[in-house]
């Protein structure tokens, strides 16, 4: 008696086991959720930030509508398409109505060409249809200033034109050709971004490396020795902060820190040709935020060390240097410094067959508008000057080196030369050789600037994206940097710092589009249709062959004969 | 509207199996307990096919089509064939004709066959976003499989549990069997081949599969005959 029971409760117990194995099985396989996209590509957000509360850039990360091209007709609904234009086929009245006046879009995907790709910059660009390529940076220039400037409530992407997105553009093209753009019943493609709302980034932070190389003490010296500055800022901001690589802006700039920061190492190892000067190298961040690093940065400084500064270049913009370079500075011409300053740089400019020129820009304090590095040394009333190729002050967030700064248009020999021009003069100055015609970083010789070392760097640079809020406190580009600085001085340092709270700025610049071939809902229900009317011809075939055709009437007829052939 | 096209994949791939078991006089017959087990019969002689693979195939880098492998495929196919033997013969039936055994058993065959190989990525597949046209061309495979089987039911039977048969057409049996057991290395033959298409091969098998059906009812109705009359 026991044992049936028992048997029947351990085979009751294996059932349930199983029943539960089975609800896991399919629990598992339903939440299977594999990427079965045609196309997938890396996309770069628009970038979303805030000024003093007032909102700029696409405030939307996520994307789940439609695909159109550029040819819709004019005045169609495009409020659940998302247009996938490439950058040649923009157009005036697109951007006045779609981006500065805010029609409603579902979404936009901007094609870049491909010789702006990151991975091309390594390779210096021909010299082919470079007025084509010189349109283009134009076009790229324009229009990211419009897009930084606008508020836009539709997601904004940018992605490098590749085969699968040309293929795609091109069916997506012929389908609006022939009037039939793609919805959710007519088929077509469909673009998915699937991101989360982005939020605000809490407190991001600028990292300012400095780097110090002590001069020459001599016995007798007891006063602190003078000290010359050399600062570039070293991060960017742009339209899209995933490509924000600025190879000019300031990547020229850095470029030639490191180099200038590598002649001098080499001549302050010896004793016998350590100058009398102390040598402060800074790569600042928070350039495109009105120096906010480098304010931060001097703020920081020992009322001594600030004092002891005798004057600061900064490095800005280098690469644009082909027709001469400009000196910028706040104090008047007639300065006593700033002619000293001046006259070196265009002693050795002279020398070296480049122009340079000089131009004053007055401070104003209550502005807080911060247009060239050497303003807020100026403010804290120490003289510089910044030398670049640039010969009108920029506004904010222009030429903060954006995706249209690019490797291809940054010249090599420009960097190089304004890198000999900086250095030669300052060492003029070191070591006391005013006028007198001494090259003391000649080609041919050791202590020759690098044009390799040059090289490299810029092409590093120009594959790194560096918008400040972006990089975090041990990013490891930063840490390059500092370890560069560190070969070549004796003292690194960074120091951490919080950008000012007039900017916001909101996570999520990298996502990935999937692109998928979707069927109408016409299609679904007509293949219903098909299928049905099949199941039932097999149905009727069958019946027919196998019972004979008046069992398939009898089929539909059996209430009235039952009941007939009761009556009868 | 994805679960639609699943749906729809669905009731292509398994509908013509439950149609047919509804629409002949098979339902009327209880038949499903022969389904089931020629159901289970087939996973069987599935796993052993599989073991037998994994032994005696190598591993080849390319997708071409090797001779030899090929052949060793077909003969580890045949195990298919003598699964069929087993499910006709060996299993304790209740009384029903041999009209309807070869039938019930055909059927079970075909339904193990579509739903091991095609439930699967038909699960997985057709549920997303993105459209294909190969769930519909699976479909129509399974269909023109169910057909087969049925034809290599209907030839085995004869073969196998029919004792007279007319000696003229003894050849025709055993030469139409061999061709249905072969079928599944001709296609992938094809496929790699020759590089056909994925529509061309299933074409090609629906074809194949229809010939076969009319050809081994026409033998089947051929040995009917000395019996009934």
């Amino acid at each position: 008696m026991e044992n049936p029971r028992n048997a029947a409760e351990g085979r009751r117990q294996m059932f349930e086991s199983f029943y539960s194995v089975i609800a896991l099985v399919f629990i598992l396989v339903a939440c299977v959720e594999l990427c079965d996209a045609s196309t997938v590509v890396d996309v770069y957000r628009l970038i979303q930030y805030d000024i003093s509360g007032v909102p700029f850039g696409s405030r939307v990360a996520s994307l789940n509508h439609h695909a159109g091209s550029s040819l819709f007709a004019p005045g169609s609904d495009l409020s659940r398409t998302v247009v996938i234009l490439p950058l040649r086929e923009l157009n005036e009245t697109f951007v006045r109505e779609y981006i500065e006046l805010g029609k409603p879009l579902g979404g936009l995907l901007l094609l870049l060409p491909r010789i702006f790709r990151l991975e091309n910059s390594e390779t210096v660009g021909g010299h082919g249809d470079s007025s084509d390529k010189e349109n283009m940076k134009k076009l790229l220039e324009d229009l990211e200033q419009k897009l930084i400037h606008s508020s836009i409530n539709y997601a904004v992407y940018f992605a490098y034109e590749d085969e699968d997105l040309d293929t795609v553009l091109a069916d997506i093209k012929k389908n609006d050709a022939a009037g039939q753009p793609a919805t959710a019943t007519t088929g077509g493609y469909k673009l998915i971004v699937s991101s989360p709302t982005p939020k605000k980034l809490a407190s991001p932070t600028i990292t300012n490396i400095q780097g110090w190389l002590p001069g020459l003490k001599g016995d007798g010296d007891s006063n602190q020795l003078p000290t010359i500055a050399i600062v570039a800022s070293y991060d960017t901001f742009g339209a899209a902060p995933g490509l924000s690589v600025g190879s000019d802006s300031n990547g020229s700039g850095v470029v030639g820190l490191l180099e200038i920061a590598r002649l001098f190492s080499t001549l302050y190892s010896n004793p016998h040709t350590r100058g009398k000067y102390n040598l402060l190298f800074g790569l600042t961040s928070g350039g495109p935020y009105n120096y906010n690093g480098t304010q931060k940065w001097l703020r920081s400084f020992d009322q001594r060390l600030r004092e002891s500064i005798d004057y600061a270049i900064c490095l800005n913009s280098l690469g644009s240097g082909q027709n001469g370079l400009w000196v910028h500075v706040s104090k008047p011409p007639e300065n006593a410094y700033v002619k000293q300053i001046f006259q070196g740089l265009s002693d050795v400019a002279e020398e070296l067959g480049l122009k340079v020129g000089l131009k004053h820009k007055k401070i104003n304090v209550s502005n807080p508008r911060v247009a060239w590095e050497h303003e807020q040394f100026s403010r804290l009333r120490v003289t510089a000057a910044t030398v670049s190729g640039l010969s009108v002050a920029p506004n904010l967030l222009e030429n903060t080196g954006g995706f249209s700064d690019n490797r291809e248009f940054v010249s090599e020999e420009a960097v190089v030369k304004s890198v000999k021009l900086v250095a030669e003069s300052l060492a003029r100055h070191i070591y006391g050789q005013k006028g007198k015609k001494m090259d003391i970083f000649a080609d041919n010789t050791s202590l020759a600037v690098n044009p390799c070392y040059i090289r490299s760097w810029l092409d590093l640079l120009s594959t790194t994206p560096r918008v400040a809020p972006f990089l975090s406190k041990d990013n490891p580009f930063i840490m390059a940097l500092k370890k560069e600085l560190a070969d070549h001085v004796v003292e690194v340092n960074l120091q951490h710092d919080v950008i000012d709270g007039m900017f916001t700025f909101y996570d999520s610049t990298v996502n990935t589009l999937q692109i998928y071939q979707v069927a109408s809902v016409t299609f679904d229900l007509l293949l219903l249709l098909v299928l049905g009317s099949y199941l039932i011809t097999l149905f009727s075939f069958l019946v027919i062959t196998t019972r004979g055709v008046d069992d398939l009437i009898s089929l539909f007829r059996r209430p009235p004969s039952s009941r007939k052939a009761k009556s009868v | 509207m994805t679960m639609f096209h699943f749906f729809n994949c669905a009731i292509l791939t398994f509908g013509p199996h439950a149609v047919y078991y509804s629409a002949t006089p098979l339902s009327e017959y209880d038949t499903l307990g022969t389904s089931v087990k020629t159901a289970v019969v087939y996973l069987i002689t599935a796993l052993v096919k599989l073991v037998c693979l994994a032994t005696f195939l190598k591993v080849s880098e390319s997708d071409s089509f090797d001779p030899s492998q090929e052949v060793l495929k077909a003969l580890i196919g045949f195990i298919d064939v003598a699964g069929l033997y087993f499910a006709l013969t060996q299993l304790t039936h209740r009384n029903i004709s041999q009209n309807h055994k070869f039938q019930a058993v055909g059927l079970g065959w075909a339904f193990a066959d579509s739903v091991l190989h095609r439930l699967a990525p038909l699960w997985v597949g057709a549920r997303g976003l993105e459209f294909t046209w190969d769930y519909i061309l699976q479909g129509l495979e399974a269909n023109a499989n169910l057909m087969l089987s049925l034809s290599l039911a209907a030839l085995g039977s004869l073969m196998w549990l029919r004792k007279n048969k007319p000696k003229t057409l003894i050849p025709i049996i055993y030469a139409c069997a061999g061709i249905v057991a072969t079928m599944p290395s001709i296609t992938s033959y094809l496929r790699w081949g020759l590089k056909w298409h994925l529509p061309e091969v299933v074409g090609f098998q629906m074809l194949t599969s229809l010939t076969m059906a009319l050809i081994s009812w026409q033998l089947f109705a051929a040995c009917q005959k000395p019996s009934s009359a």
